[in-house]
C-alpha cells in the first residue's frame, strides 16, 4: 500500500486532471442511476395521476420529470465522452511524468548501480513495469474512488426514503464490489501464476524447437518435442479451465448479487409502501435505482486484478529508483590539464559485492600519444581498466592520475570528455544512422558526419542505402552486420574527437575476416591519439608501442610485442597456438 | 474485408470440430436471454400489484419466490455458458497447436529459416489464445445479437406497439452507425495504442543505451528528449482519440435517447384519464428497453475479439499453408549400418529460380575419412551439408549412401539415426545440462554422459558449476560461454557416436583457451570416422584426410592439404593470403 501512496504523491502535479477525470466518471454513473430511478418514479406517478382523474392530472407537472429524464440521458452521454478524453489525457501526462522521473533516477546510477539489472530482460521488464503503473490511474485509482463515492451517494439518496433501504443497498454494493472480486482473485491466484509460468515454458520450448530444429530432428527428438508441448498444453488448459470457472463464477455472481439486491430491497420496501410510510410510486424507483447503482462497481473486478499488478510493478520500480548512488561525484570545477598522461600506482578496484579485487595493485603508465595494449583472458581485469577511466566504478586504494590530477577530482561527465570508447557493448539506438552519430556530437554538420563515416570506412555502405543517413539501424542495430555496427561506433568516436581512444575488445563477436579488416581500418583513427587497446586475441598487437599482459587483476608481463614473443612467456605460448588457427574461409 | 471474410470462413470450419458444444453454448445464452423477459414480466407484476392494487408482501411473496428462483437459474446458465464456451475453444486450441508444430517440424530448419522464432512462439501461444474469444464470445454473440432483441420485440409489441416501433427503428441504427463510424473509430483507437507501445520501445531503447549515452556525456540531455517525445505523442494521439471518442458517444447517444424516448412517451400516455397503457405495461417495457440494446452494444467489444482473432488466424493459416517438400522417390527399406560412405553425382539445387546454390556437385566422402569443406561464404558448403542432412531436397542429381541406396529414398528418421550434426551455433535447450546432453541418447546413464563430457573437454567446467550436470541452462537458465556451448554440442555427438558426422566449425572468435579445447575435442571425435567438416580454420583443414574446395556451387579442388598447397590453386592462394598478412 505504501508503494501506491508514493505513486500517488509522484502524480501530485496532476491532481486536477486526475480528480477531474474521476469526477466525470462519477457523473456518468450517477446520471445513469438518476435516469433509471427517475424513469421508474415518473411512470408510476404519471400512472397514478392518470388514475386520479382530471383533478390530479391538472396538478401533475409532466414537464419537470420528463425534462429530467432527457437531461440525465444527455448528461450521461456527454460526461462519458468527456470522461474518456480527460482520463486518457491524464494517463498520457502521468506516463510522461513517470518516465521522466524514472529516467532521472536511473541516469546517475548507470552503470555501476545497475549492475544487477544489466541484462536486456530485466531492463525491458522495468520499462514494462512503467507501462503497468500507467494503468494505476485509469484502472485502479478511478474505479475505486468512483465506486466508493458513488456507493455513498446512492445509498445516501435511498436514506431519504428509509434507512433500512440505504443500509441494504450499501451492504450489497460493498460486498459485491469488494468481497466477490477478492474471493475470485484469491481463488484464481495460483492458477493465474501457474498459467504465466506455463506459457513462458511453452514459449521456451517453441523457441528451442525452432532455433534448434536441425539438431532436434537429427537427434530424432521431434516426437519428444511434440509430446512435451502437448503435455504442457494440457496442463495449461487445465489451469485455464479452472480460471474460466472462477471468472464465470465472478461474472454470474456479480449479476446474481445485483438481482438479489433488487429482491431484498423489494422485500424491505413492500411493507413500507403497503403500510403507507412511502408512496406507491417509490417502489419502481427503488427497483430501477438498484439496477442502475450496480454500474458503479462493475469495473472493480478488473481493478482488483490491476491492483495486484501495479503493486508489484511499483515495488520493483521503487526498489531500483531507491538504489543508493554507488559513489559521490566530484563537485566542479574540473581540473585543467596540459597533457593527458595516465599513471596508475598500486591501484585496487573491487566491484560492489565481489569477493576479490578486479584490479589488484596495478601499476601502469600511458604517456599521452602512446599506444598500449592490455592482453589477457576473460576475467583478467582488462575491462575494469576502462571502467576505472570512465569513472563508472570507484577505486578503493592506490593512485590514479590523469594529467597529474587524481581521477576522483574530476566530475565524471568532465572526465569522460577525454575518452572515446569502441566496444562490443557500444549501443546502437533504434533510430537512423544520423541520430546514432549525433549522439557523439549533437551539433555536427552533415559534412562532418560524412567525413567521420569515410574514416570509419562506412560511407560507401551508407551511400548505397536508399535512405542514406536516414537509414534505420533496427533494434540494437540488427539491420547492420556486426562489422558495420562497430564502424558506426568508430564514426562516433571520430566525431567526439577526444585525446584518448579506448578500444575495449573492439572485434569481439566479429568473424576473423571482418576482424582483420576492421583492425586495418582502425590504424588511421589511432593517429595522434592515446590508445588503450584491450583484447584477449593476438591480432593487432604489432601496431602497439607497449603490450601488457594481465592475469588475475595484475600486470604480469610488459614490453613490445616482439620483445614479449622472444621472452617466451605467456604471449609466445598464445602465439604458437594462434598460428594454427588462422581462418581459411572468407 | 473480402480477405477477412475468407479467414472467417476457415475459422468457422475449424469451429465445426466442436459444433455440438458451440450450439449448446448458444442454446444456454438464448435461454438466459428469454428468462430476462420472464423476469421483467414477474417484476413488473410485483410492483404493479403492490403500488396500484395495494397487495401486501404476503400476497406477492409467491411471485417473489419465483423471481428468486429465476435469478438462481440465470446465474447457473451464465456460469454453465462460460464453461461450455471454454470447452469448445479448448479443443480447437489444442488441435491447432499440434497441427502447427507438426507442420513446422515437417518443414524442417531450412524452410523455416526466414521466420523469427519469437514470432512463431507468440503465434502458437498468444495467437492461438486469441481465437478463444472468437469461439467462446464472438460466434455465440453473433447468434444471440439477432435472437434476443427479436424475442424482446415479440414480447413488447403486443403490450405496446408504439414503444415496439421506437425500438424497432432505433435498434438497427446502432449496428448501422457502428459499421459506418464505430469500427473505423475503434481502428483509430487501436492504432493509437499500438503507437503507444512504440513509445515504450523508444524508452526501452534509451534505457538500454544509457551507458553509451553517458560515455558521450549526453545522458542528461535525454531527459528532455524523452519529455518532448512523450508530449508530442500525447498531443497527436489525443487529437485522434477525441474523434474516436466522439463517434462512440454518438452510438451511446442513440441507445440512451431511445430509452428516454420510450420512457417519456409512456409517461405522456399514462397521464391521461382512461390511459391507453397501464403502468404494468409501461414498467414491463421500460425494464426490457435497456436489455434490447445490450447485445447490440456488446457487439462492438466482440468485434475486437473478431479482429484480433482474424489477424492471428491469418498468421496461423499462413504457417499451415507453407508447402511441404514432395518426396521424389519411393521409400526403400534401409537398415542402419556401422560404416557410411557417401558419393554425390551432379547435384543441383536452387533456393529460388535462377539462383543456384549447388551447380553440379560431384564429391566422394569415403567411409572412415575426414573431409574438410573449404570455400568462401556463399560457395555452397552449407547447402551441401543441408542436402546431406535431408533438410533441402535436390532438384536433380543423386546422393548415394554406401554406393547403392539413394538418400532421398531413405526415411529421414532412419537416416538421422546414422549421423550427428553439430552446427556453427549449437543450440542449448531450456533444461539441465544433463538433459541437454541426453537428447543425443535418451537412455544414456550418468556414467556414459560423464564419459562423453570428458572426451569433449566439457567435464571440468560442468562439474565446476554449483549444480554440476543438474545446472539449468538455456533461455531461462544461466548463460554459458561460446566455447562451453560448443563443447556441450560435441558431448552430444560423442554420446550418440554414430557412423557419420557432419560438423560446421564455429566462425566467431572463441577466447584463446576455449578455442584450443574445442579444436582438440573435435579432432578426437572425428578421427578415423566418416566426417564432413565445414572448416573455417587452417588447423582443421591440415588435419583432415582430404580437403574439398567449393566455389560457386561446385567442387573446384580436392586432395590433401599438402597436395593442394603444392598444386598452387585456389586453396594455396587462400592460405597464402592469410599467412602473409599475419607475418606482415
Amino acid at each position: 500500500m505504501n508503494d501506491l501512496l508514493r505513486l500517488l504523491k509522484l502524480f501530485g502535479g496532476y491532481k486536477l486532471w486526475m480528480l477531474g477525470g474521476a469526477f466525470l466518471a462519477l457523473l456518468t454513473i450517477l446520471s445513469n442511476f438518476g435516469l433509471l430511478a427517475l424513469s421508474g418514479w415518473f411512470l408510476a406517478s404519471a400512472a397514478l395521476a392518470g388514475l386520479g382523474g382530471y383533478a390530479t392530472l391538472n396538478l401533475y407537472n409532466f414537464f419537470l420529470p420528463a425534462a429530467g429524464v432527457r437531461a440525465f440521458a444527455t448528461v450521461r452521454v456527454i460526461s462519458r465522452w468527456l470522461e474518456r478524453i480527460v482520463t486518457h489525457e491524464a494517463t498520457f501526462r502521468l506516463l510522461a511524468q513517470l518516465r521522466i522521473w524514472f529516467y532521472s533516477r536511473l541516469e546517475p546510477l548507470a552503470p555501476a548501480g545497475l549492475q544487477g539489472y544489466r541484462s536486456g530482460d530485466i531492463l525491458s521488464r522495468l520499462v514494462a513495469d512503467i507501462d503497468t503503473l500507467n494503468n494505476f490511474y485509469l484502472r485502479v485509482f478511478t474505479p475505486f474512488l468512483v465506486a466508493g463515492v458513488a456507493t455513498l451517494l446512492m445509498s445516501g439518496f435511498f436514506a431519504f426514503f428509509a434507512w433500512r433501504l440505504a443500509i441494504a443497498l450499501f451492504l450489497f454494493l460493498s460486498i459485491t464490489g469488494l468481497a466477490l472480486p477478492l474471493l475470485a482473485e484469491r481463488l484464481g491466484a495460483r492458477s493465474g501464476a501457474e498459467i504465466t509460468n506455463l506459457q513462458s515454458e511453452y514459449r521456451a520450448q517453441i523457441v528451442d524447437g525452432m532455433q534448434g530444429m536441425g539438431e532436434l530432428l537429427t537427434y530424432n527428438a521431434g516426437p519428444e518435442i511434440l509430446r512435451r508441448t502437448g503435455a504442457l498444453n494440457d496442463v495449461l488448459l487445465k489451469h485455464q479451465s479452472k480460471m474460466s470457472q472462477i471468472s464465470g463464477f465472478g461474472t454470474a455472481g456479480m449479476s446474481f448479487m445485483g438481482n438479489l439486491a433488487i429482491w431484498v430491497i423489494l422485500l424491505l420496501a413492500i411493507p413500507l409502501i403497503h403500510g403507507g410510510a412511502l408512496g406507491p410510486s417509490d417502489l419502481p424507483l427503488f427497483a430501477l435505482g438498484v439496477m442502475g447503482s450496480f454500474e458503479a462497481i462493475a469495473a472493480l473486478p478488473l481493478a482488483f486484478q490491476f491492483l495486484g499488478q501495479t503493486q508489484q510493478a511499483a515495488r520493483r520500480i521503487f526498489s531500483v529508483a531507491d538504489t543508493p548512488l554507488p559513489f559521490p561525484d566530484a563537485k566542479g570545477p574540473a581540473p585543467e590539464i596540459a597533457s593527458p598522461d595516465l599513471h596508475l600506482r598500486d591501484l585496487h578496484l573491487r566491484y560492489p559485492g565481489a569477493a576479490k579485487d578486479a584490479l589488484c595493485g596495478v601499476n601502469l603508465d600511458i604517456p599521452a600519444g602512446s599506444r598500449v595494449a592490455v592482453l589477457g583472458a576473460t576475467g583478467a581485469g582488462k575491462s575494469s581498466l576502462a571502467n576505472l577511466l570512465l569513472r563508472f566504478y570507484d577505486y578503493q586504494s592506490g593512485s590514479a592520475e590523469l594529467g597529474g590530477h587524481a581521477l576522483r577530482d574530476f566530475p565524471a561527465d568532465n572526465l569522460r570528455e577525454y575518452f572515446a570508447v569502441v566496444s562490443q557493448r557500444s549501443y546502437l539506438f533504434h533510430t537512423t544512422i544520423r541520430d546514432n552519430l549525433l549522439v557523439a556530437k549533437g551539433d555536427a554538420e552533415e559534412d562532418a558526419l560524412w567525413a567521420a563515416l569515410a574514416t570509419a570506412q562506412l560511407d560507401e555502405f551508407v551511400r548505397s542505402q536508399p535512405q542514406g543517413l536516414d537509414t534505420i539501424v533496427g533494434e540494437g542495430g540488427v539491420k547492420l552486420s556486426g562489422g558495420q555496427g562497430r564502424r558506426v561506433a568508430i564514426a562516433r568516436a571520430i566525431l567526439k574527437n577526444t585525446p584518448w581512444l579506448i578500444l575495449d575488445e573492439p572485434t569481439e563477436g566479429l568473424d576473423p575476416i571482418t576482424e582483420r579488416e576492421f583492425l586495418q581500418d582502425l590504424r588511421q583513427i589511432m593517429q595522434g591519439r592515446t590508445v588503450l587497446y584491450i583484447t584477449h586475441r593476438l591480432v593487432g598487437l604489432e601496431q602497439m608501442d607497449q603490450v601488457h599482459i594481465m592475469d588475475n587483476g595484475r600486470i604480469v608481463e610488459s614490453g613490445t610485442y616482439h620483445e614479449l614473443l622472444q621472452k617466451g612467456g605467456q604471449l609466445s605460448h598464445f602465439a604458437t597456438f594462434h598460428q594454427a588457427v588462422i581462418p581459411i574461409s572468407g | 474485408m473480402a480477405k477477412a471474410a475468407r479467414v472467417d470462413q476457415r475459422l468457422m470450419q475449424e469451429g465445426r470440430r466442436t459444433r455440438g458444444t458451440l450450439y449448446f453454448g448458444i442454446g444456454l445464452g438464448l435461454a438466459a436471454g428469454l428468462l430476462i423477459i420472464l423476469q421483467a414480466f414477474i417484476l413488473a407484476h410485483v410492483i404493479n400489484d403492490v403500488s396500484f392494487h395495494g397487495w401486501s408482501l404476503v400476497a406477492v411473496m409467491p411471485m417473489l419466490w419465483a423471481l428468486l428462483a429465476l435469478f438462481v437459474v440465470r446465474a447457473a446458465l451464465s456460469w454453465a455458458g462460460e464453461l461450455v464456451a471454454f470447452r469448445a475453444s479448448a479443443r480447437i486450441k489444442t488441435y491447432l497447436r499440434e497441427q502447427l508444430l507438426t507442420h513446422l517440424l515437417r518443414l524442417g530448419p531450412v524452410a523455416i529459416a526466414g521466420e523469427r522464432s519469437a514470432d512463431i512462439a507468440s503465434t502458437m501461444i498468444e495467437g492461438v489464445e486469441s481465437l478463444e474469444p472468437y469461439f467462446s464470445r464472438y460466434l455465440p454473440q453473433m447468434a444471440l445479437v439477432s435472437l434476443i432483441p427479436l424475442a424482446i420485440l415479440i414480447a413488447v409489441f403486443p403490450e405496446d406497439w408504439i414503444s415496439g416501433l421506437i425500438l424497432l427503428i432505433a435498434g438497427p441504427l446502432v449496428p448501422f452507425f457502428m459499421v459506418l463510424v464505430g469500427y473505423k473509430a475503434e481502428a483509430i483507437n487501436q492504432r493509437q495504442w499500438k503507437k503507444m507501445l512504440l513509445m515504450s520501445a523508444h524508452f526501452l531503447d534509451v534505457v538500454q543505451g544509457l551507458t553509451t549515452l553517458k560515455i558521450f556525456g549526453r545522458a542528461k540531455d535525454e531527459i528532455e528528449i524523452v519529455a518532448r517525445i512523450s508530449d508530442d505523442y500525447r498531443r497527436t494521439t489525443m487529437a485522434g482519440l477525441r474523434v474516436a471518442f466522439l463517434t462512440s458517444a454518438v452510438l451511446e447517444f442513440f441507445a440512451s435517447l431511445s430509452i428516454a424516448l420510450v420512457a417519456v412517451s409512456l409517461g405522456a400516455r399514462l397521464l391521461q384519464v382512461h390511459a391507453s397503457v397501464t403502468f404494468y405495461t409501461a414498467f414491463f417495457v421500460l425494464l426490457l428497453a435497456p436489455e434490447f440494446f445490450n447485445p447490440l452494444r456488446g457487439l462492438s467489444t466482440h468485434y475486437h475479439a473478431r479482429m484480433s482473432a482474424i489477424a492471428a488466424a491469418k498468421r496461423i493459416f499462413e504457417i499451415l499453408d507453407m508447402p511441404l517438400p514432395e518426396h521424389s522417390l519411393d521409400p526403400v527399406t534401409y537398415t542402419p549400418v556401422r560404416e557410411v560412405g557417401i558419393a554425390i553425382r551432379d547435384l543441383h539445387f536452387s533456393y529460388e529460380e535462377g539462383r543456384s546454390a549447388l551447380d553440379g556437385v560431384n564429391a566422394d566422402f569415403p567411409a572412415g575419412k575426414v573431409t574438410a569443406l573449404v570455400g568462401a561464404s556463399g560457395a555452397g558448403k552449407s547447402t551441401l551439408a543441408n542436402a546431406l542432412l535431408g533438410f533441402v531436397h535436390p532438384d536433380s542429381g543423386t546422393i548415394l549412401v554406401n554406393g547403392q541406396v539413394p538418400l532421398q529414398a531413405i526415411e529421414p528418421e532412419l537416416w538421422w539415426k546414422q549421423l550427428a550434426w553439430v552446427p556453427q551455433n549449437p543450440r542449448i535447450f531450456h533444461g539441465s545440462i544433463a538433459e541437454n546432453i541426453r537428447i543425443a541418447r535418451p537412455d544414456a546413464d550418468m556414467s556414459a554422459i560423464r564419459e562423453a563430457a570428458r572426451n569433449a573437454h566439457a567435464l571440468d567446467f560442468i562439474e565446476a558449476l554449483p549444480q554440476g550436470f543438474d545446472s539449468m541452462v538455456g533461455d531461462l537458465g544461466q548463460g554459458l560461454s561460446g566455447g562451453q556451448i560448443q563443447r556441450i554440442a560435441l558431448t552430444r555427438a560423442f554420446l550418440k557416436n554414430p557412423p557419420l558426422f557432419i560438423l560446421d566449425e564455429a566462425t566467431a572468435n572463441l577466447d584463446m583457451e576455449n578455442e584450443a579445447l574445442v579444436l582438440d575435442a573435435m579432432q578426437k571425435l572425428i578421427q578415423g570416422r566418416t566426417a564432413i567438416v565445414i572448416a573455417h580454420r587452417l588447423a582443421t583443414a591440415m588435419r583432415a584426410d582430404q580437403v574439398m574446395v567449393m566455389d560457386a556451387g561446385k567442387v573446384v579442388e580436392s586432395g590433401t592439404h599438402q597436395d593442394l598447397l603444392a598444386a598452387g590453386g585456389f586453396y594455396a592462394r587462400l592460405v597464402a593470403a592469410y599467412q602473409g598478412e599475419i607475418h606482415e
